[in-house]
């Protein structure tokens, strides 16, 4: 496997660093005045599904690829954002219910953002299920449940717009208070480098995966030509 | 009157006194009465913070864990089958 490369390794150290800072710029921030301390899990819980929709697009940008021009390459990205979208998924999911607990006094509700947040989620199991388990011929099926779930994510960032439930609205991003604002972008930034980590690790290993079966289908040439 | 009647006569008793005692134990948990100095419920904002934030950062570091180990398998499964085609000519 080649090495990852110098501007790898900085972009680790500068998430390390990140993983030390922001914790304390968020805690520096000012307490929301209706929802109190409670409200700083919003600094990590909307980078977090910012990254479950980035994965879920570069999912369908690479299942595109696969299906549309057969590129192996784009399948390969497809499959590491495809598990990216379940990780941030995880991360979303666990965080907006811990949240909601405390300022809402539920656990959980069936509000639009939720309920459309949870079936993304799902059919992103979906996809890496059906590549886990359904054999060479379901990464086709797969690269198109892909597209179908693309296609929800713009749906489940209007849905608190289009059908107000209990979630807070897209506006409150774009209407941050000032003192808010520093930390917010730093824990974005933070998230984002990281998830631009982990994919380039991922994609690494299903290219190192490719190269190993394209070896041993030469080995098994060779020991056909000594035979 | 029997043994046995008198015997029925007092278990039917013993049961409608024992289903009185049930019904009116019902009607009165169904009764809000307010209460004074009480501490009010507050459920912790700072350990719920810190719960979110502990299962994102174990998620992630569970998932390069996992891939590191991945990557190191393949890796050494690289190596070791070029060294045998390199030996075999």
């Amino acid at each position: 496997m080649r090495s990852l490369g110098t501007g790898f390794w900085i972009a680790v150290v500068v998430a390390a660093v990140g993983f030390l800072v922001v914790p304390y710029q968020i805690l520096d921030t000012p307490n929301e005045q209706k929802m109190g301390f409670i409200q700083k899990i919003f600094y990590f819980h909307v980078p977090c599904a910012g990254m479950l929709f980035l994965s879920t697009f570069v999912c369908a940008g690479g299942s595109i690829a696969y299906l549309f021009k057969g590129s192996e390459r784009g399948d390969r990205l497809a499959h590491a954002a495809g598990e990216l979208s379940v990780l941030f998924g995880v991360c979303v999911l666990t965080s907006g219910p811990l949240w909601g607990r405390k300022a809402w006094g539920t656990w959980w509700q069936w509000d639009a953002r939720l309920t459309s947040s949870l079936l993304l989620f799902l059919m992103m199991v979906g996809y890496l299920l059906a590549r886990r388990y359904g054999g060479p011929a379901a990464r086709k099926l797969a690269a198109a449940l892909a597209l179908f779930a693309a296609i929800n994510v713009p749906l489940v960032y209007k849905s608190v717009d289009i059908w107000e439930g209990i979630h807070p609205k897209t506006t409150v991003v774009m209407t941050l208070d000032k003192s808010m604002r520093l930390a917010f972008a730093s824990a974005f930034v933070l998230i984002t480098l990281l998830w631009a980590l982990l994919l380039t690790v991922r994609v690494r290993l299903e290219n190192a995966r490719a190269e190993l079966a394209e070896l041993r289908l030469d080995a098994e040439d060779l020991v056909e030509a000594q035979r | 009157m029997t043994k046995t009647s008198i015997r029925q006569w007092i278990r039917g008793a013993v049961l409608t006194a024992v289903a009185l005692a049930a019904w009116s134990g019902t009607a009165l948990a169904q009764e809000f009465e307010k209460i004074e100095n009480i501490p009010k419920q507050e459920i912790p904002a700072g350990r719920f913070v810190s719960i979110a934030y502990g299962i994102i950062w174990v998620a992630v570091l569970t998932y390069v864990v996992i891939v590191a180990g991945g990557v190191k398998r393949v890796s050494q499964q690289i190596a070791d089958l070029k060294r045998r085609l390199g030996s075999k000519g």
